[in-house]
């Protein structure tokens, strides 16, 4: 049977960091195709991995489109695929389907200030966006990068992180104060309203819990940010990814299909169920 | 092509069906014609008290009801192996593609109701994406229907939802009863094959048996029915009522068993998982289900979070779902009114009372 959509093709795990230790353990991994090349994707896109004997679950792809030669993947260990992801060795192979999903408009944004705000995991998702903008630095103007975990360790893509100051500015956070921490301490949103970005031709990404989505987007519209430029990316539970399943089903919506991306513009219109 | 069939001749034109090759199936290539020319024909059958679809025994009855299950399962089977895998730790595993039989199926009896779910179903299926393991066993499929002269059941309402007791919309052929023969009708090319292959087991129609025809589907039209008070409407007014306090109050007694869905000639959602047949080396392989909107943990994160807490929010989404999001997206309902879900809820839950209540609610 051709054109099987539930045919995974198989990929090779190249590389894992760990990112992030102790109960929300975070690893990445960089898979390359065994055969043949990986599909193309644009920033903000999914891919369905599969553990074989394990199942399947919908990954945000990490790296950018600009990356050819592999594609990343962080993922926390929270369920029954993640945790047989944490338990994947270099060299072992597993089933990958894609890509799934809109993308976010990037095109459109050359020439505006761009900025991030990440909390958690949810830097994955929208880290292709921030490394495309920052490889390709003069089509943008600023580029702000909010990102906060609830402790120190909870802090992902940390050296990335740091060799983005230079090209962007970079603003961490944490939860709680903890010893040898120097910069904010508090949630993701009051950091944001702290520093209360400009929202003069700018474009505001941002991924992370819910809870903290919620608040930010209440946060951007209360410093002036108006719904058509505010971005987030909801990611449903999902099965199949081609809209058929209805696991991710908000509204007249397939999450898998007509987003992962939204503006609020248009998310505010879904019910709230994500 | 209309003719007539004496109901004793029946098993005369199921057995002609299943004995005699008569060309290709829809859309079959001649490859696959070759081993596609003959039927496996399905009729209704009571089996320990349950009306069900079972392979013709020369014993075929049309005086059913409605089955208990709809005929969704023959183009969507309950459970279903998309492919198998062996894997050697370290190694690239070997998958193998379990690909549908080339089979016709026909499937006799098919109520009006359930005959309209057949293209909501190839909605679902086809839009967006082809899904092959459904479209390979769909166009195999041929649906003769049997029109109801009254509602066979207390809680049919199809005509509350675009449809009708005489409806013929996602047929093969519509047979409608006349007493002691059966007014059959071609409704699409492999319908008129199916009935050239009965040969002179079909009469020509007189003009007293179109006469009666029309009569009979005059008087199924009009028989009473339970009603939906405005379909038309439903789509704006759910859309409206979303947050209203009667979901929760209704779905109280809902103890999410799901009949609802698996008996809804409509509902599609779908679970996939990996059966493990052996550890090391690992054997095993990857099975579609149908799923459930009515269990919890249906749409639960694997964080823990909830988007569709609770049964209310639960009874909301299989309601919206059928009379909002799918008319929103396909300009539809996507409910046939076959009343089962409202029949088989053991905690007595009406989607007609609901969808009522719900569009008529001003909040």
């Amino acid at each position: 049977m051709s054109d099987n959509i539930y045919l995974p093709q198989l990929a090779r795990v190249a590389y894992i960091k760990e990112e992030v230790v102790g109960e929300r353990s975070i690893k990445t991994f960089r898979v390359e195709a065994v055969d043949g090349k990986l599909f193309d994707h644009e920033c903000g896109q999914c891919a369905m991995l599969s553990i074989f004997g394990r199942g399947e679950s919908m990954i945000s792809i990490a790296s950018s489109p600009l990356i050819k030669e592999y594609k990343q993947f962080s993922i926390m260990r929270v369920g029954k695929v993640s945790s047989a992801f944490h338990e994947l060795e270099v060299g072992d192979v597993i089933g990958i389907r894609g890509p799934y999903g809109n993308n976010f408009p990037v095109d459109d944004w050359r020439g505006k200030n761009l900025v991030f705000i990440g909390g958690g995991c949810g830097l994955a998702p929208i880290w292709p966006v921030i490394t495309t903008a920052v490889a390709q630095r003069n089509d943008f103007k600023n580029i702000t990068v909010f990102y906060g975990g609830r402790s120190p360790r909870d802090i992902m893509y940390r050296t990335e992180l740091e060799k983005l100051r230079g090209s962007a500015d970079v603003h961490l956070s944490v939860d709680k104060a903890e010893e040898g921490w120097d910069a904010f301490c508090g949630f993701v949103p009051a950091n944001v309203m702290d520093k209360a970005p400009n929202p003069g031709n700018a474009i505001a990404i941002t991924c992370g819990p819910p809870i903290m989505i919620k608040f930010v987007i209440q946060n951007l519209r209360e410093i002036g940010f108006k719904d058509e430029q505010i971005y987030t990316t909801i990611e449903n539970k999902m099965k199949c990814g081609l809209g058929k399943c209805g696991r991710c089903n908000v509204g007249k919506d397939y999450v898998c299909v007509k987003g992962p991306v939204y503006s609020w513009a248009e998310l505010k219109d879904l019910p709230a169920e994500y | 092509m209309e003719k007539i069939l004496d109901k004793k001749q029946i098993d005369g034109w199921v057995a002609a069906l299943t004995e005699h090759p008569q060309g290709v199936g829809r859309g079959c290539n001649a490859a696959e014609a070759a081993t596609t020319t003959l039927w496996e024909v399905h009729t209704p059958a009571l089996d320990e008290g349950i009306w069900t679809y079972q392979p013709a025994n020369g014993t075929a009855r049309l005086d059913h009801p409605n089955t208990k299950q709809s005929p969704k399962e023959f183009a969507f089977p309950q459970r279903e192996i998309f492919f198998s895998f062996e894997q050697i730790k370290g190694e690239a595993p070997r998958l193998t593609q379990i690909v549908p039989k080339e089979q016709r199926h026909a499937v006799f009896g098919v109520r009006p109701c359930d005959g309209r779910g057949v293209p909501r179903m190839d909605k679902v299926f086809t839009d967006h994406i082809e899904d092959k393991y459904y479209t390979s066993r769909r166009k195999n499929i041929a649906y003769v229907g049997l029109a109801c002269n009254k509602p066979p059941s207390p809680n049919c309402f199809c005509l509350s939802v675009g449809g009708s007791p005489v409806s013929s919309d996602g047929l093969d052929v519509q047979m409608t009863d006349l007493g002691d023969r059966y007014f059959v009708k071609a409704i699409t090319e492999t319908g008129k094959a199916m009935m050239a292959a009965g040969g002179k087991l079909f009469a020509d129609p007189s003009a007293a048996d179109q006469k009666l025809l029309k009569k009979t589907h005059d008087d199924a039209v009009a028989y009473p029915q339970r009603k939906i008070n405005d379909p038309d409407g439903a789509p704006a007014k759910l859309r409206a009522n979303f947050d209203s306090p009667l979901w929760q109050e209704m779905a109280q007694a809902c103890i999410g068993c799901g009949i609802c869905t698996f008996l809804c000639p409509t509902c599609h959602c779908f679970d996939i998982n990996d059966e493990v047949h052996n550890k090391a080396p690992l054997s095993g392989q990857r099975v579609r289900t149908w799923d459930n909107c009515q269990f919890p943990d249906f749409t639960m994160h694997s964080s823990g979070h909830n988007p569709r807490e609770g049964t209310g929010a639960r009874l909301r989404q299989r309601v919206n779902h059928k009379f909002q999001y799918f008319h929103e997206n396909f300009g539809m309902h996507q409910c046939t009114g076959c009343g089962r879900c409202v029949s088989e809820c053991p905690v007595g839950i009406d989607i007609v009372t609901v969808v009522n209540k719900v569009t008529e609610h001003v909040g």
